[in-house]
């Protein structure tokens, strides 16, 4: 099974930030879409959800930070059924307790509101709301973002764990080349609202075709190791 | 609970200091206090030797810290003292009094609520459009309008022109309908630029966009999530209301004739007589203060995150 | 020289320091990594004197730290400055404060480092990119000319390119200026690059401490290991092929 779309374009006081722009995406691939800031990638990440929702397809996507995703004045659990009966599924103790327990976000008291939660626990709670549903496709826009690196790693690492055994695709959204390519096997390069590269991982690291890719990539770490 | 302390002790202070505020007032107002009295209570003038000894048996002859002094005394151990014109226990004329005032105040809350509230949802389903700022011009009309004004406009229109609704007294409960419209218009005019403004900025927080992608309708998201939003500034500004409100209660009272606290406290300042006077002055704040507590308890619970540095 | 000594603060809600021990000569760099709540902040605020130190003392060269006057670059730009201020005052407000008197063209000298474009500074904080606000915050930190100057997560709010690209302005004019630099950040990487010492804070203890590139090759604690791992997982750090 695999999402393809075409002709998605988002336009915003007269100027096109997101040109027409089309894509294909196979079941369970994991694709990265790398570009500055203001390259138009959250853009495309909204765009591409609220479009294909409303042609029924089943995708789901993190916002960057918690804040954007929780309601502070109400409880965790709260937001786990609003979520449940938005997708038209009954309460299931099973599902959560295995969506919980995948994101290692068991510990939680969920009768709490979001901010009593450390920001690492928030993130990976929305992510498992995300994954309520069983997206065919799940959008993650910069996930790491808001979150401490040894947390952001392990977070991946259960995520991808999860992803991999359900098959669910993952457009992973970030500025950070280094992060993607850990993470993706296939990357999307934006600039100025176009995709404007297409190759595998491996390929683009070893030979950016555009300026865009090239400059990611010559900055994709800090530092490189002698092994 | 170391804010129901706090409360105690700030509600204490309102108390002392409001008390110690009017009778100052009072006793500095123009004129001989005694004479005022005099002439309530005998409704003729008296001679001189009749001033002196109602000076002295009301005490007002002993100086303002010792008069104060023992009235503070008697009211802390729950003596409110006798009316010093007709020499009737303060308490139970109050209460009286309360079971007029109390119905026409929450008629008029209720009238305000009942305008306001729709009123600023449908003003809100297109903001910067026709009913919106209709809306807002009304609203901020209504605050500058004073209630005596309007009372006396709708008194006009409605009792003397069409002669549809009765203006003076408290008869009937139809005569309740002027004084508490005259009111609840002032209250729906404030309380629906709150609303309105609760409204459009709950709409702005930044995880609605996301609900909106997790498949959550918009009349949900409304009633979950943007009313109980809005809801918070509006129960803030209820609090302060309410002084509006005591206030608008005292002059529609006058104006439309009818008994209530707020002409007992008119005709009690006129005739000087200092218990009345304090008694109503202390149920007032005692009032104010106790809403106050109440909506700062309720939006604590509603919204933990206030109070969170109290300490 | 920058000399923490057995540093303890005691904060009510919020995390302790306990032990801390640190130098910093001039002209070198010192980069402070750990998570959120370990305490990399409360150790900045206790530099700059703003919170007090339940034990121990902080100096620079002997005298306290408050007598070098040092600058502070924070995380967020926009939130540094007066919104409604041009650049330009808001910069020259350190060396107004103290009737100092740069000396001339200093300041179009460390415009130039920093590459902003002269006129920048005739606008507001909201008419700029965020990266040109982080090196205007940078700017301000240095018109004065301070012997140290400290960096709550620099970078934070920048995207990868640009960072690496401020991160290398930095070490230029530290180079030229000769500041001692005390970095605070959760990126390992960040810190791996561009700094000679590695402090790793946790809870509030310093869990290990040393100079960088060995402990980014061999980490002695289980936790530098966990963190060094992390950024390997992240892509901050990268095996050469």
């Amino acid at each position: 099974m695999k999402l393809s779309f075409t002709g998605l374009s988002v336009e915003r006081s007269g100027r096109n930030i997101l040109h027409p722009t089309s894509l294909r995406i196979e079941a369970g691939e994991r694709v990265g879409l790398i570009g500055t800031s203001g390259s138009g990638k959250s853009t495309l990440g909204h765009a591409l959800v609220d479009e294909l929702r409303t042609l029924g397809q089943s995708i789901a996507h993190v916002p960057q930070s918690p804040d954007e995703a929780l309601d502070p004045l109400r409880s965790i659990a709260f937001h786990w059924r609003e979520a449940e009966r938005a997708l038209g599924l009954d309460p299931n103790a099973a599902r959560q307790q295995e969506l919980f327990h995948a994101l290692r976000i068991e510990d939680g008291d969920v009768g709490k509101r979001s901010w009593s939660w450390s920001r690492g626990m928030q993130q990976r709670f929305v992510i498992a709301m995300a994954l309520i549903g069983t997206p065919d496709l799940l959008v993650l826009d910069e996930p790491t973002s808001a979150l401490d690196p040894v947390v952001a790693a392990s977070t991946m690492t259960l995520l991808r764990e999860y992803l991999s055994k359900r098959q669910t695709a993952m457009l992973l959204i970030t500025h950070d080349l280094g992060l993607a390519s850990r993470h993706a096997e296939r990357l999307l390069v934006m600039q100025d609202g176009q995709i404007v590269e297409d190759a595998s991982t491996d390929q683009l690291l070893e030979a950016p075709a555009t300026k865009a890719a090239q400059s990611l990539s010559t900055h994709r770490s800090w530092l490189q190791l002698p092994c | 609970m170391r804010t129901l302390l706090g409360f105690l002790l700030r509600a204490s202070v309102v108390l002392a200091a409001t008390a110690l505020a009017t009778f100052t007032l009072l006793w500095n107002a123009p004129g001989d206090p005694a004479l005022a009295i005099a002439l309530a209570r005998y409704q003729s003038v008296v001679p001189a030797e009749v001033v002196d000894q109602i000076r002295a048996e009301t005490g007002l002859g002993l100086g303002f810290w010792t008069a104060f002094q023992s009235w503070l005394g008697a009211v802390l151990v729950g003596d409110f003292g006798n009316s010093a014109v007709t020499g009737l226990p303060v308490l139970p004329e109050l209460v009286t009094a309360m079971s007029y005032t109390m119905p026409l105040g929450l008629a008029a809350l209720a009238i305000g609520m009942a305008i306001s509230v729709p009123l600023a949802i449908l003003a809100t389903r297109r903001p910067g459009e026709w009913l919106d700022r209709f809306a807002v011009a009304i609203a901020s009309l209504g605050t500058a309008i004073p209630a005596f004004w309007l009372g006396l406009l709708l008194i006009l229109l409605f009792a003397v022109q069409l002669a549809w609704l009765p203006a003076m007294g408290a008869r009937t409960p139809s005569h309740a309908i002027l004084p508490a419209l005259t009111l609840g218009l002032g209250i729906a005019a404030s309380l629906t630029r709150i609303i309105r403004s609760g409204i459009l900025e709950a709409r702005e927080q930044s995880f609605l966009p996301a609900l909106k992608r997790r498949g959550v309708v918009d009349r949900t998201i409304g009633r979950d999530h943007i009313a109980p939003h809005a809801a918070i500034p509006v129960i803030t500004v209820l609090g302060l209301e309410l002084a509006f409100l005591l206030e608008g209660l005292v002059v529609v009272e006058v104006i439309f004739g009818r008994p209530g606290l707020g002409s007992y406290l008119v005709s009690a300042i006129f005739s000087r007589d200092f218990p009345r006077v304090q008694a109503v002055v202390i149920l007032t704040a005692l009032v104010f203060v106790a809403v106050n507590l109440v909506i700062d308890l309720i939006y604590r619970l509603v919204d933990p995150r206030i109070g969170e540095n109290d300490a | 020289m920058l000399k923490v000594d057995n540093v303890a603060v005691r904060r009510a809600k919020s995390v302790t320091l306990r032990d801390v021990t640190l130098t910093l000569p001039s002209g070198r760099t010192l980069a402070v990594v750990g998570e959120s709540g370990a305490g990399k902040s409360t150790l900045i605020a206790a530099i700059l004197g703003l919170v007090k130190l339940a034990r121990g003392t902080i100096s620079w060269n002997n005298q306290p730290v408050s007598a070098c006057r040092p600058a502070l670059v924070m995380q967020e730009p926009r939130a540094a400055f007066n919104p409604a201020l041009k650049l330009r005052r808001s910069v020259m407000e350190p060396v107004k404060a103290r009737s100092i008197i740069p000396e001339m063209g200093r300041l179009e000298r460390l415009c130039d480092g920093l590459e902003l474009p002269p006129d920048l500074l005739d606008r507001r904080p909201a008419e700029v990119s965020i990266g040109q606000a982080q090196r205007v915050g940078i700017l301000r930190a240095l018109i004065a000319a301070p012997p140290l100057v400290l960096f709550d997560e620099p970078l934070s709010a920048l995207d990868a390119v640009t960072q690496k690209h401020t991160a290398r302005l930095i070490a230029d004019l530290q180079s030229e200026e000769g500041f001692a630099a005390l970095i605070v950040t959760h990126d390992l990487g960040y810190a791996a690059a561009y700094s000679d010492e590695i402090v790793v804070l946790n809870k509030g203890r310093v869990e290990e401490a040393g100079p960088a590139r060995s402990f980014i090759e061999s980490p002695q604690t289980a936790y530098g290991k966990t963190l060094r791992d992390a950024a390997f997982a992240l892509g901050a750090l990268e095996l050469a092929a």
